[in-house]
Formats: structure tokens, C-alpha cells, sequence
């Protein structure tokens, strides 16, 4: 154990490089920077939002509209200008994003029921996602007016009757059903609830496979390099020991450096949904469908993904032993890129019961895929897909280990080779 | 002298390719037994075999009562390894690095301790040896890296053209910590180029090409038999 312990600290600090806690302090700080530039400007856009007017009309009616649409949470900006030209010349030259023109006659003809067009100007000031959000202002203008205006008119005519129960006649009640368990809301509020919560899984997953992976590539290709593997291998330590060793400690300095990018993602996250948190109904709705993660469930998602790093780890031990140097190792960490990307995306974008068969099976038999899955296994209740998933990725992981470690016990450590472009495997 | 290391038969394949046809040898107590022969003779394949880092195809190879195949822990316990081609982590400094690997063959701090002084006296790199490994020129990496092989005194020192790339005043001194070495009781199995050096160092002698052990002896029991003033002629004529 002391010899193991040995190996292991010396694999660890040959990890944490300077190079690499500068790069993850600078990466947590770009991401909290960003992140907090990002909040200010949502909140920008969610907050109280300023329109400019020019109203030709100043009728009681366009007076009316004005004031119902400060009501729907609109900072109204009267432009004093001589003509048309001139109040647009104004704005553009203001901060204001939207224009709004009343005509003259507005009010006579909204009185006589007959539509009446308005003129709206949306200022593109920027390109940037935020930026372009402003100019959507306009149709919920639009929006707010209508509705504003059409309940009026629907009071005028029947006054006895709420606007609402005309516009809308038909009520309904959503029910979401999971398994045996029921619950009253509405299904995309929900999805879109258990897919914020859960979002951060297979992000951090991703992230920690492709670390560790590179790190334990890189640590067996510097060996190499540095000519160092030899001398190592010949020490009184078992082979598995070494393995496990450089396994490890990718391992740790992987969730380590996965830890902090996540609390930069975070931030730069909270960026854009500061506003948008779900609403404690919402929640409670989750509760009742079982779609809230309890101690059981994290313990199990945990082991699974426990599992699935150990996976990477093992099938990157073997990839770093194809590696002639520093270089080819970079490379050679393209085939754990794809496996962890395909499971990615494909849960990311679609249903696995939905998939054909040869991609169904393609899918299971990439043990990260059942890493992935876990979350919405285990949100649906689907238990015994995750414990077969996690019994998968033990016996790959067993299987790996025992191929590394044969590996490492035998001449190949040192002879195998992989040559792009050339003779594929020397053996 | 009791044998520390018995070879016998030693075969290796890569492949198709037999790089050691069945090479026979023992190496003594406190003996420096040199392979020489000219490159691809299999001269670094039968260390490497040795050293644990090569299966044999075929044939035994003996340390002490411990066989190759079916105990080479036992067999990295008792040895040390020195190939041609090593280097040490970069960004250890030397102490570190001799700390590093002093603890696989320590079992407490005292002997960790032992071993640290013995390898400093034999580097002789001074206040250089906590600077880190990065910035030893290649003589002062050699030193570190022999001093890491003798410290615990092994019982069989297995060193790979161990002058490899020093110029001739750190040759001279790393020859003489070697001669020292052997003169404490430790056995050393060396190969070189180098016919000069291995005439110097040399206790015994085998002279080795294309996989095969052409002839052996003392130096000088070589040089009487093939009535040659050196080993280079030694082996030109063996070749013959």
C-alpha cells in the first residue's frame, strides 16, 4: 500500500501542472465575468422595458391604449417631433429599441370598428442574442394593444359578458401521468423543469470522461516520451498496481477540474436563467410525479457515473499505451471523444424508443450511453434498465481491466504502437 | 563464486523475427559481466529480458532460486535497471525523484534515508540535485540516473550502455562508481558499444551477434586466444 501510495501522489503531482490550475482558475473566472455580464443584460431585457411613441392621433382612445399598455409593464417615451421622420430620427439616435406611430384617426376609427393600421420601428443595435430579443418587444407591443383593445370593444358590445370567457370558451385541465403516478399541470412546463434540474448531468459527465481520459492518455504517452516507462516497470510494483495508480489519479485531478469548470458553467449559466426559475407549483407537481431526485436516487446515478468514468479511464489506459509520444497521444483520444459524444447527442436529441434497431443496439453497447440514460431511467422510474446499465459498464470496465492489465504485464506495453497512415498495430 | 544470475537457452521472438537464438551465460557475486556486439546482435533485448520488461520465448533465466517467468516480482525486488535510452521526470527535482524511487525498495524512513545518501555520494551533483530534473544537462541526468540504480544496492545491476552519451571525464567516473559497485559484492550485467570501456570494467566477457553468444571469458583469456592485442580484434576474428 505504501508503494502504491507512493506512485499515486507522484501520478498526481505530475498532473497538477501550474499550467493547469492556471487554467482552471482563469477558465472559472472568464466563466463568472461573462456569466455576470450576461445576468445584467437578461435582466435588461426581463425587466420594465421603454418604447418610444409618437402619437399623431392624441385621442382619449390612443390616451387609453397608452395607458393599458404601462399597465402591461411598458415605459412609455412620448417623442416630441415635428414629423414622422424626425421622431424616428430621434429615436435612432436615443437608446430606445422601439418605435411605436399612432396615426391620426386611430381613435375615430377603432370607435367605428374598423381596424386601423399603426406603424411600429424595431432600432437592430446589435446582433447578440440579448440584442435581438429587444426587438421582439414589438409583438408583445402588438399583443398588449390587441388584447387591450379588444376587450374593450368585446365590453362595449356585450357588456354583461367577460372578455376572457369569450376570447377563450374552451378551459382545460392537464393531467400528467408517469408509471402509476398522477399529478395536474402542464407536461412541457414539467419537461422543461426535470430538464433544468438534470441539464448539468451529461454536461458534467462529458466533461470529466474527456479529462480523465486525456490525462491518463497523456500520463502513460509522457512516460514514453520522457523515457521513463522502463525504469518504472521494472520497480517492485505490480503492474496492476501501476495501472490502478495512473487510473486513479486521472481520475481524481479529472473530477477535480470537472468540479470547477461545472461552478464556472454555473455562472455563466445563471447568466440567462437568473429570471426564469420554475415556480414552486411547478415544483410541487415534480414532487408528486417522483421527477425529484431523493438520497436513493443520486446514490444510484452517482455509481453510475462512477461506473462510466471507470470505463473511460480503463479503455484510456489502453489507448495511452498505443501512444509513441506526447503528440500521437493527443489524438488518440478521439476514439473516447466519439463514444462519449454519440451517447451525447443521441439522448440529447431524441427518444431511444424511437431509434431503429441497429442504432438502438449501437447505443447500449457504448457503456457511457447508460450513463446518460440514468437520469430519465431513473425519473421514469425505470430501475431496472439503470441496475442493467450499471451491470453493463461493470463487466466492460472488468473486461478493460483485465486487457490492461495484461497489457502492462506483457511485452506490449513497450511494443505496441499505432501508426496513422502506416502498418496499424506493430506488435 | 556462487552464480547471482544463471541464463540458459534464452530465446525471444518478436513476431516472426528471433532476436536471441538461445544464449547461455551466468553471472558470479560481486562479477561485471559484459555483453558486447555490434547493433541488432541482441544485446539490449537479453537486458530487457532480464529486467523483467521482455517475456522469454523459450528458456530459463535465474536469479538466485527465483525464476523469470513464474516470479518476476521477486526477481525487480532483488535488481536494477538502467536502459540505454532513460530519462527521469522532468519536473521532479533530483532529491525528489531519488525519494521516489528509493521508496518502492525502503521499508522504513531510516533505510529511505540510507539509500538517499548513498545515491548523493554517487551522482556527486551537489546543491544541483534540488534543482529539477528539467534543467540537468544529459551527463548530470546519467549520473542521477545510475546513482537511482546502485543506491539500493541491488544484487544485480543491470546497466545498458551506461556511458551512453557522456563525455570522456563523466565516462571515466561513472566506470569507476561501477568498479566500486562490483567491489562492494553486487553484480553488474552491462552492454556496450564501447569495446575499450568493456575491457576496462570487465570481468568476464561475452561476445554476442545476431542472438547468438560466439564466445566468452576473462578479457584477457579472449585476447590470448584469439591472439589479439584488444576486444575489437577479438571480436572481428570470433566473427570470423
Amino acid at each position: 500500500m505504501k508503494k502504491f501510495m507512493n506512485l499515486l501522489v507522484k501520478e498526481i503531482r505530475e498532473l497538477v501542472t501550474k499550467q493547469l490550475v492556471f487554467s482552471l482558475v482563469f477558465t472559472m473566472a472568464l466563466f463568472y465575468f461573462i456569466g455576470n455580464i450576461t445576468k445584467e443584460e437578461v435582466k435588461k431585457v426581463t425587466g420594465k422595458q421603454k418604447i418610444s411613441v409618437f402619437d399623431l392621433d392624441k385621442s382619449a382612445m390612443s390616451q387609453a391604449l397608452l395607458g393599458g399598455l404601462q399597465m402591461a409593464n411598458f415605459e412609455i417615451d412620448n417623442v416630441a417631433a415635428g414629423s414622422k421622420e424626425a421622431a424616428v430620427e430621434a429615436v435612432r439616435r436615443g437608446t430606445s429599441s422601439v418605435l411605436v406611430v399612432i396615426p391620426p384617426g386611430f381613435g375615430d376609427s377603432l370607435s367605428k370598428f374598423e381596424p386601423k393600421e399603426i406603424e411600429t420601428y424595431a432600432f437592430l443595435r446589435t446582433l447578440s442574442l440579448i440584442g435581438i430579443r429587444k426587438s421582439e418587444i414589438l409583438r408583445g407591443v402588438i399583443s398588449a394593444m390587441n388584447g387591450y383593445l379588444s376587450d374593450n370593444f368585446l365590453k362595449a358590445k356585450i357588456p354583461d359578458i367577460d372578455p376572457k370567457a369569450l376570447k377563450t370558451p374552451i378551459k382545460s385541465r392537464d393531467f400528467i401521468i408517469i408509471k402509476n403516478r398522477q399529478a395536474e399541470g402542464s407536461a412541457a412546463a414539467i419537461a422543461g423543469f426535470v430538464s433544468s434540474q438534470s441539464v448539468f448531468i451529461p454536461v458534467i459527465l462529458m466533461m470529466i470522461i474527456i479529462y480523465s481520459s486525456q490525462m491518463v492518455i497523456s500520463a502513460i504517452a509522457m512516460e514514453k516520451q520522457n523515457k521513463t516507462l522502463e525504469t518504472l516497470l521494472t520497480v517492485p510494483i505490480s503492474r496492476t498496481s501501476i495501472v490502478t495508480a495512473k487510473m486513479l489519479s486521472s481520475g481524481i485531478v479529472g473530477l477535480i477540474s470537472a468540479f470547477f469548470y461545472m461552478v464556472g458553467y454555473r455562472y455563466f449559466f445563471a447568466g440567462f436563467t437568473s429570471d426564469l426559475g420554475s415556480s414552486p407549483a411547478i415544483k410541487g407537481v415534480a414532487d408528486k410525479l417522483g421527477l425529484s431526485m431523493n438520497g436513493n436516487g443520486l446514490l444510484v446515478l452517482g455509481a453510475s457515473l462512477f461506473l462510466a468514468i471507470l470505463c473511460a479511464l480503463a479503455l484510456a489506459t489502453i489507448l495511452g499505451v498505443l501512444a509513441e509520444d506526447f503528440r500521437s497521444a493527443q489524438s488518440l483520444i478521439m476514439p473516447v471523444i466519439l463514444l462519449v459524444m454519440i451517447p451525447y447527442f443521441l439522448t440529447l436529441f431524441s427518444d431511444i424508443q424511437s431509434l431503429g434497431l441497429p442504432a438502438k443496439i449501437l447505443l447500449l453497447a457504448i457503456p457511457f450511453s447508460h450513463s446518460f440514460l440514468a437520469v430519465q431511467n431513473m425519473f421514469l422510474g425505470n430501475t431496472k434498465a439503470v441496475l442493467f446499465g450499471m451491470l453493463y459498464m461493470l463487466v466492460f470496465f472488468g473486461v478493460l481491466v483485465v486487457l490492461a492489465g495484461k497489457i502492462f504485464s506483457s511485452d506490449k506495453v513497450l511494443t505496441m504502437k499505432l501508426r496513422w497512415g502506416k502498418k496499424k498495430v506493430v506488435l | 563464486m556462487s552464480a547471482v544470475l544463471k541464463v540458459e537457452g534464452l530465446k525471444k521472438l518478436y513476431g516472426q523475427l528471433e532476436a536471441i537464438k538461445g544464449v547461455s551465460f551466468e553471472v558470479a557475486q560481486g562479477e561485471i559481466f559484459a555483453l558486447i556486439g555490434p547493433n541488432g546482435a541482441g544485446k539490449t533485448t537479453t537486458l530487457r529480458v532480464v529486467a523483467t520488461l521482455l517475456t522469454p520465448s523459450a528458456g530459463k533465466v535465474r536469479l538466485f532460486e527465483h525464476d523469470l517467468k513464474s516470479n518476476p516480482e521477486k526477481f525487480r525486488e532483488n535488481i536494477s535497471y538502467l536502459p540505454e535510452e532513460a530519462g527521469a521526470y522532468r519536473n521532479m527535482k533530483g532529491t525528489d525523484y531519488l525519494k521516489f524511487m528509493a521508496h518502492f525498495y525502503a521499508d522504513n524512513p531510516q533505510k529511505t534515508e540510507e539509500f538517499l545518501k548513498k545515491a548523493e555520494g554517487i551522482a556527486d551533483l551537489g546543491g544541483r540535485l534540488k534543482d529539477k530534473v528539467g534543467t540537468y544537462s544529459k551527463g548530470m541526468v546519467r549520473k542521477l540516473l545510475l546513482a537511482r540504480s546502485l543506491m539500493t544496492r541491488p544484487a544485480l545491476a543491470i546497466l545498458d550502455e551506461p556511458t551512453s552519451g557522456l563525455d570522456v571525464i563523466n565516462s571515466l567516473e561513472v566506470r569507476e562508481i561501477i568498479r566500486r559497485f562490483a567491489r562492494e559484492g553486487s553484480s553488474v550485467l552491462l552492454s556496450s558499444h564501447n569495446m575499450l570501456e568493456i575491457e576496462f570494467l570487465s570481468d568476464r566477457v561475452a561476445l554476442i551477434d545476431k542472438g547468438l553468444i560466439l564466445d566468452a571469458g576473462t578479457p584477457k583469456a579472449l585476447k590470448e586466444k584469439y591472439q589479439a592485442d584488444n576486444l575489437e580484434t577479438v571480436f572481428r576474428s570470433a566473427l570470423r
